[in-house]
């Protein structure tokens, strides 16, 4: 340490004594493992977002008023627009530096989507939710409901033509549920569509409401994994249900996390100087009763997509309520998805009448209800999300419209189960071959990974 | 930790206890390389020439290709740098942490100073006034949207009102070619998205359930744009099967055929609008939607 900081130091721990904790977080030992660092990544994309989104605020304008554009792109000069997508084209064209903080915040948001949901299936897939993290992982599913919900927000803010279609879809989802979706519409959206409230409204949960509960969820999640400890994957010799081994945080881990955050950082300015997302000049503006082809929302909102074009024509009056497709297809069905994945660590420790404390992860395929879970859930959100294309998949291919949907009707219906049947099937002839069935305690599943070198003595 | 049920220690604490000791597992030193040295110092120097051309070309308003890949240099190089700084400066320490074996809890009790007696009544009575308050503090919400009352079964149309364009233009028939669809509003309320309409001159005969009585010239008829499946605007006419085509989820109305879904998720028609002509020859609505615009609800 250079003296300053020394000095520094020296003044802080006569205050506060740092040394001993201070020595018990350097000390904290984090497992290896490449996997592990999709968390990080997905924490990383959360840092750039809260950065470059400050950066934006202070330009945008959350107003549909109408006012005249005046700024450098031919495009539109002296044309009227809400106010939304005009401080959006004036920052982006007119203010050094805006066009490549949004990029990088648009970019970061779909890392951040994409991290947040691969950390989630290695949670899944490895058995890291199991008890006692039930609680975390049920955190990291609240996590994915707000960051999704998160995107959209941010995603209908520009107030452009997809914008606007989308928020009209939200507004039609409300509307669906049964007995108060009217007036649950008209209390979000602030009365019938469109409204002058629904851009500031939204505007207040994309910057304030969701981000502040987002970075106290962020938080909580963080204090939990402090408390329970990292899980690890198995390791000869090594008895990982009493002992965690891995690289102490300092220096290992904070050279990894501190090049991973700058690597973060620096791809995704990169990604931003060459891919031109978040560029809305050529979409327009949102104008009410018009909107193109090639509507879509963004990736992560897709498999939401599929399933409303994939949706047979339905619609029940029952007396005093109707069930229509939008509902089903868009909260019921999404409902039963999210309602599965909070139940399942439950129904897995119930089936297999699992006992005790899990830290040590598995192979999937040791668990055929799991394998057969997970891959029926996500090949299903697959090809609900293929589905969201169906209209560019018509335009390329020639296939008819119908024919397709047809095709990704059948395929959402069948694939999943049929997948997860045979890879139920697969998993548990592979642990009859082995003349074994599902470990029901941590110790049981231990045993087995270290009979080949049982001479060794596990480190206690 | 000290736990205030025990008595304060009399001696001093030692300086550290096992726990906070890295119980070290393997170590692995690093030999010194010179040539290590030159790459930490080289990428921190290129970070940091990186960093200022970004601060630079941003000041003078450099096209964005030439901040944007300054600004990534500038990170990924001192990316490269700090890994290397740490691999050579610190030995690969592998440790080993007891777990804290969460089920082997103690059963000390959470707080020391324990209610005098037991009033589960007035406990509950307690929290429930809580709750209550709690509640309340949601009246607010009540304000944040109008009631709906009738709003969604009605639009803008009443008898008389003329069809105008996006530019407010009244349409007369003749406005609309064999084939041709415009979109078009009530008078005064252009942009008034429940209200929106597609007028189109069919190139074939209008049939049931059509109501032929609000049909124009024998072929021209008004329908809602907004789609009854989710509320996107029915923008696309193909002429050919006089198919109404909805881009958002591909929905599929038959014109010809009072605007009735043949394929995608829309179970409803489109609403007719009850269309006529005024003593000037414009096209006017003889009354609003006789069914309900758009999504379903509730």
């Amino acid at each position: 340490m250079t003296p300053l900081f020394a000095l520094l130091f020296d003044q802080l721990d006569d205050r506060l004594r740092l040394r001993r904790p201070g020595r018990a977080v350097a000390n904290k030992v984090f497992p290896h493992h490449w996997s592990f660092l999709l968390g990080e990544v997905a924490l990383f994309s959360l840092i750039v977002l809260v950065a470059t989104g400050i950066f934006l605020t202070l330009f945008y304008r959350p107003s549909t008023e109408p006012v005249i554009y005046t700024g450098s792109n031919p495009l539109y000069v002296g044309t009227s627009m809400p106010a939304a997508f005009e401080s959006i084209l004036r920052m982006s064209e007119d203010v050094p530096g805006a066009l490549l903080i949004r990029r990088i915040h648009r970019g970061a948001s779909h890392l951040f989507l994409a991290a947040t949901v691969l950390h989630m299936l290695r949670i899944l897939l490895t058995g890291a939710f199991r008890k006692p993290r039930e609680l975390n992982y049920h955190l990291g599913i609240v996590l994915l409901t707000l960051a999704i919900a998160e995107g959209f927000l941010g995603y209908s803010l520009p107030y452009d033509s997809l914008a606007g279609t989308g928020i009209r879809i939200a507004y039609s989802e409300v509307l669906s549920f049964p007995f108060v979706g009217d007036r649950l519409a008209f209390w979000i959206f602030g009365g019938e569509f469109p409204t002058g409230d629904v851009i500031p409204r939204f505007f207040a949960f994309h910057v304030l409401v969701v981000p502040g509960i987002i970075i106290g969820t962020v938080s909580l999640h963080l204090l939990l994994l402090v408390r329970q400890k990292h899980t690890q994957f198995p390791r000869t010799g090594i008895d990982g249900h009493r002992m965690i081994v891995g690289k102490p945080l300092w220096p290992a881990q904070f050279a990894e996390s501190a090049t991973l955050m700058l690597w973060t950082a620096g791809l995704l300015t990169l990604a931003a100087v060459f891919i031109p997302w978040s560029d809305v000049a050529l979409l327009g503006p949102y104008v009410p009763a018009e909107v193109g082809n090639n509507a879509q929302p963004d990736w992560f909102m897709f498999w939401l997509e599929g399933v409303l074009r994939m949706i047979p024509a339905l619609e029940w009056d029952l007396p005093g309520l109707t069930i229509s497709g939008p509902f089903i297809a868009g909260v019921v069905l999404p409902g039963l998805v999210f309602g599965a994945l909070i139940a399942y660590p439950f129904i897995e420790r119930r089936v297999y009448h699992l006992s005790g404390e899990w830290h040590v992860l598995q192979n999937p395929l040791d668990i055929p209800l799991r394998a057969a879970y997970a891959i029926g859930t996500f090949s299903f959100v697959l090809i609900a999300s293929a589905a969201a294309t169906n209209d560019q998949l018509s335009r390329l291919t020639g296939i008819p419209i119908e024919t397709a949907t047809w095709g990704f009707r059948i395929a959402s219906m069948f694939v999943p189960p049929v997948l997860a049947f045979l890879l139920y099937r697969y998993s548990k002839g592979r642990l009859r071959r082995r003349g074994l069935a599902v470990a029901s305690s941590e110790q049981e599943a231990d045993s087995r990974f270290h009979e080949p070198a049982s001479e060794q003595q596990p480190v206690t | 930790m000290s736990s205030p049920t025990r008595p304060a220690r009399p001696e001093p604490e030692p300086a550290t206890t096992p726990a906070e000791e890295l119980l070290v597992l393997s170590e692995r030193t690093p030999p010194p390389s010179q040539a290590n040295d030159a790459l930490v110092a080289g990428t921190a120097i290129a970070s940091a020439v990186f960093a200022v051309v970004f601060a630079v070309a941003l000041l003078l308003e450099a096209p964005l290709p030439v901040y944007g890949i300054a600004l990534a240099l500038a990170m990924l190089l001192l990316a490269v740098a700090v890994r290397r700084y740490f691999t050579d400066r610190f030995p690969d320490v592998e440790a080993a942490e007891p777990r804290l074996h969460l089920d082997e809890g103690d059963d000390a009790p959470i707080a020391d100073v324990e209610p005098v007696g037991r009033r589960p009544f007035l406990t509950r009575i307690l929290i429930g006034a809580g709750a209550v308050l709690g509640l309340s503090f949601a009246a607010p919400v009540s304000s944040l949207g109008p009631s709906p009352g009738n709003a969604l079964r009605t639009t803008a149309w009443q008898r008389g009102l003329r069809v105008v364009d996006g530019d407010g233009e009244p349409l007369r028939p003749d406005d609309i070619p064999v084939g041709g669809v415009a979109t078009a509003w009530p008078n005064g309320a252009v942009g008034d998205e429940p209200s929106s309409l597609v007028v189109l001159r069919l190139s074939g005969q209008p049939q049931p359930p059509t109501d032929l009585d609000w049909v124009v010239d024998g072929s021209v008829v008004a329908y809602s744009k907004v789609c009854t499946h989710a509320g996107c605007p029915v923008a696309l006419y193909r002429e050919r099967d006089s198919a109404l085509f909805c881009p958002c989820h591909q929905s599929t109305f038959d014109a010809n055929r009072g605007a009735v879904p043949t394929f995608g998720p829309a179970a409803r028609a489109l609403p007719q609008l009850p269309l006529g002509v005024d003593a000037d020859g414009y096209l006017v609505a003889l009354g609003d939607f006789e069914s309900q615009v758009g999504p379903a609800f509730g």
